[in-house]
């Protein structure tokens, strides 16, 4: 029983820690712009595939494969802005969230096409795998959940040190909390758009090696943890980052153990069952506040 | 009171024109704010108070005319701006509630060139807001009314600008937390910050104010000493209701 538990708990936060990973992301983008990136799925395949290309067909270390993909990653983060967002910003600010919605919808379909285009559509290995377990008495833990979730810990420490130590960090936190009064205190809100979108894409980027190590690389790679991150998203409240982790953690244990007592099939509506409910009970995620807008 | 005989100005407003959407709101007003004066500007609520100090901060576009910082013609965006050295305390403070006091500062000073600097100005602001360091780690949303206006006029000292715009600092609190406001901003002007301040109640400021405006409509339509539009009761039942 130990080892089913400890099998169910392993998965569990496996799953956890890769969701968290596309959920900051995300959350990230929505909270300091109001920006639902719906290219975000395709910017976690493009991740996955560069990493691939470089390890590959390169020949070049794993770290050059993990390198590149958060480089390729903030590198869309920037195209998404300069050919999107900057534009649309300068339009009408009401229709803004509307509108940047439909456009990077188009930008994912488009990238997971050109992708497919270049790549194919048969499902290719990602190199970046451990093989073997840590074994500590009746436990088995496998290396590459290992390593997942040590990336992931290492990326979020990352991020929580750039967003609360550093003077961008506190740019970005202060435009998420209050766009005006950051502008009032010298702070460029495009240039801080630009960096959380290039954040949010390096995030992307490794999130999409981390993912494909687990399965396999594919075109529509990044649109099951990018639909899970967005249902966890939503229950965590839109723009709360410790939120969208504990949601994400939380959500993705339950997804797991569901999934074990009831089948596999019933992970994936037990998450909709709970964020329906969330949904009903505290519109505004379990985190998040509820907001007020004058008429 | 501080004298603002010869000095040059820090704030020229030139026949501005500003408003929102279809609505003309400031309907060419020209003012000028020499250094280290105090200028103020009453009227009733809904005359374009605010729109004004935002008008020049850069959040409300600029329609007609011109402002000029120590005679550099503004770009119209609040980042700028506030490089140019104009700190707005804004009306309802517009704290960034999610951050402590300090970090709230910290955001002031984020145009500042070095750590010594920010330190400078840290020691200055806990100086004249003792308070501010008592709160420091204390989370902004959980700050009473008066100790929010503080930590508005401490975050818009922090940017140590050439001039400090105060929306109405007086809205919404208890009249003793006035009287330690305006304390607060007594202080200030006797140190020689050039203050231009926006407020509904012409009486706060009396004795303060070197020069005051009455804005009624969009428009400038008196302009004097404050115990001069004190003296006019007729001004006062027009504009102000008594």
């Amino acid at each position: 029983m130990t080892d089913v538990l400890m099998a169910i708990l392993v998965a569990g936060f496996t799953s956890g820690a890769l969701y968290a990973l596309a959920t900051v992301g995300l959350s990230l983008v929505w909270g300091s712009m109001g920006m639902l990136n719906m290219a975000h799925a395709a910017m976690l395949t493009l991740g996955g595939y560069v990493a691939f290309t470089v390890i590959t067909s390169l020949g070049l270390p794993i770290a050059i494969g993990f390198a590149g993909a958060i480089l390729v990653g903030a590198a869309a983060g920037a195209i998404l802005y300069f050919a999107i967002v900057r534009n649309l910003l300068k339009n009408d600010k009401s229709t803004f969230e509307s509108n940047v919605m439909i456009a990077t919808v188009g930008i994912g379909i488009a990238l997971e096409n050109a992708i497919l285009l270049i790549y194919g559509g048969q499902p290719l290995k990602q190199p970046v795998s451990i093989a073997g377990a840590f074994r500590l008495g009746p436990l088995t833990l496998p290396w590459q959940n290992l390593m997942i979730i040590a990336v992931v810990v290492v990326m979020m420490v990352v991020v929580s040190l750039a967003l609360g130590r550093t003077r961008m960090g506190r740019a970005i936190r202060a435009t998420a909390q209050n766009r005006d009064a950051a502008q009032l205190m010298g702070v460029a809100v495009n240039r801080v758009y630009l960096q959380v979108l290039m954040l949010s894409g390096a995030l992307a980027g490794i999130c999409g090696v981390m993912v494909s190590s687990m399965t396999q690389l594919s075109p529509p790679l990044g649109n099951d943890p990018m639909l899970k991150a967005f249902i966890m998203c939503v229950v965590a409240g839109l723009g709360n980052l410790p939120g969208a982790v504990a949601a994400a953690l939380g959500l993705a244990l339950l997804e797991s153990f569901v999934q074990y007592a009831l089948g596999a099939r019933w992970g994936f509506p037990s998450l909709l069952f709970v964020v329906i409910a969330v949904l009903i009970w505290r519109p505004s995620g379990l985190f998040g506040r509820a907001e007020i807008r004058r008429m | 009171m501080t004298s603002a005989v010869a000095k040059p100005p820090v704030l020229q407003l030139d026949a501005i024109v500003s408003g929102y959407d279809g609505l003309e709101v400031l309907k060419g007003i020209s003012l000028t704010v020499n250094a280290g004066e105090f200028v103020t500007v009453v009227g009733p609520n809904g005359h374009g108070k605010s729109t004004l100090l935002k008008t020049i901060s850069g959040l409300v576009p600029l329609r007609g005319g011109q402002i000029s910082i120590d005679g550099q013609r503004l770009s119209g965006k609040p980042h700028e701006t506030a490089m140019l050295g104009v700190a707005h305390v804004p009306q309802g403070d517009m704290l960034f509630a999610q951050m402590s006091v300090l970090e709230n500062l910290l955001m002031g000073a984020y145009l500042a060139p070095d750590k010594a600097e920010i330190k400078r100005r840290l020691d200055e602001v806990y100086t004249l807001l003792p308070k501010l360091a008592d709160r420091r780690n204390q989370i902004a949303s959980s700050l009473s009314g008066g100790e929010r206006r503080m930590a508005g006029i401490g975050r818009g000292l922090m940017m140590g600008g050439r001039i400090l715009l105060i929306d109405e600092p007086s809205l919404g609190l208890a009249p003793l937390i006035i009287d330690q406001v305006y304390g607060v901003i007594a202080e200030l002007s006797k140190v020689g910050r050039t203050i231009l301040l926006v407020e509904e109640n012409p009486a706060r400021v009396e004795d303060l104010a070197d020069r005051l405006h009455l804005l009624d409509d969009g428009a400038i339509v008196w302009s004097g000493k404050p115990a001069e539009l004190m003296a006019r009761d007729e001004l006062l039942a027009t504009y102000l209701g008594g």
